[in-house]
């Protein structure tokens, strides 16, 4: 600011010109009745509006709106977030979402305890083959007259049976992994460890009775057969593989006639009419020659269930396209 | 510079209870000086005295919340200045009603010569009062409320700017940007002349 500036903005002394000037402003006084006018137009003021209910609350309330308003929103925030990363949509538009354990793990500076996810994560990796060289079909060509080409086509098969046996266990593993991953995704409750070991004992127990029920029959059977070529006859690929796929289905159908006899009368008949006729016929045979054999007779008695009121929610195919016996629990 | 009036918490309380004549009282007080403000505010009698009975209207609205934040007898009551807060509320209305542009016209020039004694020493200070008149109101409003209120009404710095809702050292920026421009106004009109 310079001087000259400085000098404008003085205070305006008393007596000098430009003080004289504005002394030359006369003001005329108020209308007579001035006050009267104002105390009339007060009287007939109309009333003030209430306060908004805004003005008239504490500095505490209007905090504590404003902080349930930002409390909502944020949880409102969280809310969607984990619905986004639960339902997968974020994966989907790109965005990593870290698991609980992998961010405490990038807290503390330990290593993620990543071992479980690894097995799902190898599975989707590689799929499973369906027919390695060790399930290849056994192909027995030619005639079989000696006890060793015998032993020979047993042992192929039974290295056959013993690779299926490994793969049906790892896909049971992999489909238990699956599910338990599906369930984490959509946030149900995963089995304890304790009852994740009971259910794998339960089947590892359902697998073992019908492998042993199964090799029973098959050890009858090559015991037959062994008999059959000391005593110089010759097998063709059909008596060797027939009956044990015979053995096979015979053996399903036991299992499956069991379940249709504990199920009621209603869901038997359901479970009936949902198989395919074949299937359906096969078991009704198969439940004639049971009753047969147990009545020492041929047809069922009168009054009794009828064959058509047996079940079969889930059956397993009969014949392996292997051409090999499965071993495997049915379904 | 007029004294504080000490009962004017109790004037509120009396508004308050809507009593009249305390606001003939409060009138009595301090009408004239608001009619000053506003009539160098803006020029014009009619909106000038408008302008007054706003105020004294707005204070009688507002009295019974200055009842309630000031009540007699307590230390806020005897910090009420009844005075300050019209100055306050004239000086708004007048700077609002500038900028609107709401102004009523100017006074009217005579369409014809005054035949009447003495017609040349009226017209003489006429045309004083019209240039004291030009040189204010060619001032911006804010600068021109600063003038009003600290040079016709003799103010103090503080109170001035507690008027115009200002702080101490903005106003006194203000009041100097004014003075400034008033002397600036004041030699081109010498000039002129």
């Amino acid at each position: 600011m310079s001087g000259a500036d400085r000098d404008e903005g003085a205070p305006i002394v008393p007596g000098s010109p430009l003080a004289r000037a504005l002394d030359g402003y006369v003001v005329p006084g108020l209308s007579a009745g001035f006050a009267d006018k104002v105390l009339a137009a007060a009287a007939n003021r109309p009333p003030l509006l209430p306060e908004l209910r805004r003005n008239d609350v504490t500095g505490t309330a209007r905090g504590w709106r404003l902080g349930r308003r930002i409390a909502i929103g944020v949880a409102g925030f969280c809310a969607l977030a984990s619905a986004a990363a639960a339902t997968g949509l974020l994966e989907r538009v790109g965005l990593p979402v870290p698991s609980a354990g992998k961010v405490w793990a990038s807290i503390t500076g330990d290593e993620p305890a990543s071992a479980p996810a690894k097995p799902v994560v190898a599975v989707a990796a590689a799929p499973v083959d369906p027919a390695p060289a060790a399930l290849a079909p056994v192909r027995i060509e030619g005639l079989i007259d000696t006890p060793e080409e015998l032993a020979e086509a047993f042992r192929r098969i039974d290295e056959v049976r013993k690779g299926r046996s490994e793969l049906r266990r790892r896909l049971l593993d992999e489909r238990i992994a699956l599910e338990k991953e599906r369930r984490a995704a959509a946030g149900l409750p995963l089995p304890t460890p304790e009852q994740e070991a009971r259910i794998r004992q339960r089947l590892e127990d359902a697998r073992l009775r019908r492998e042993r029920m199964l090799n029973e029959r098959i050890e009858a059977r090559r015991e037959e057969l062994r008999e059959r070529v000391e005593s110089g006859e010759a097998l063709t690929r059909e008596d060797i593989m027939r009956p044990i796929h015979q053995e096979q289905r015979s053996l399903q159908q036991r299992v499956k006639l069991e379940r249709l006899r504990q199920m009621s009368p209603e869901a038997r008949r359901e479970a009936l009419r949902q198989l395919p006729p074949e299937q359906r016929r096969a078991l009704k045979e198969a439940w004639q020659q049971q009753r047969a054999q147990r009545l020492g007779r041929e047809a069922p008695l009168a009054g009794e269930a009828p064959v058509e009121a047996m079940p079969e929610a889930r059956v397993q195919p009969e014949v392996s396209p292997s051409e090999t016996p499965p071993d495997g629990p049915p379904r | 510079m007029a004294a504080p009036m000490a009962d004017d918490a109790a004037l509120a309380a009396r508004m308050a209870a809507r009593d009249a004549d305390a606001l003939r009282e409060v009138i009595a007080r301090h009408a004239a000086i608001l009619n000053r403000i506003a009539y160098r505010m803006v020029g014009n009698a009619h909106e000038a005295e408008d302008i007054v009975q706003e105020a004294c209207l707005r204070l009688w609205d507002h009295s019974a919340r200055l009842a309630q934040r000031h009540p007699a007898g307590t230390s806020a009551g005897a910090a009420l200045r009844l005075s300050g807060w019209l100055k306050r509320v004239v000086t708004n209305i007048a700077i609002d009603r500038l900028r609107a542009g709401r102004r009523i016209s100017d006074e009217e020039v005579p369409e014809r010569a005054d035949e009447a004694p003495l017609a040349d020493s009226r017209i003489e200070a006429e045309q004083r009062d019209a240039g004291t008149r030009a040189l204010v109101m060619a001032l911006p409003e804010r600068q021109r409320a600063a003038i009003v209120l600290t040079y016709y009404e003799e103010l103090s710095n503080a109170e001035a700017a507690e008027a115009m809702d200002m702080n101490i050292k903005a106003f006194e920026s203000l009041l100097h940007r004014a003075r400034a421009s008033l002397r600036q106004a004041f030699a081109a009109q010498g000039d002129a002349l």
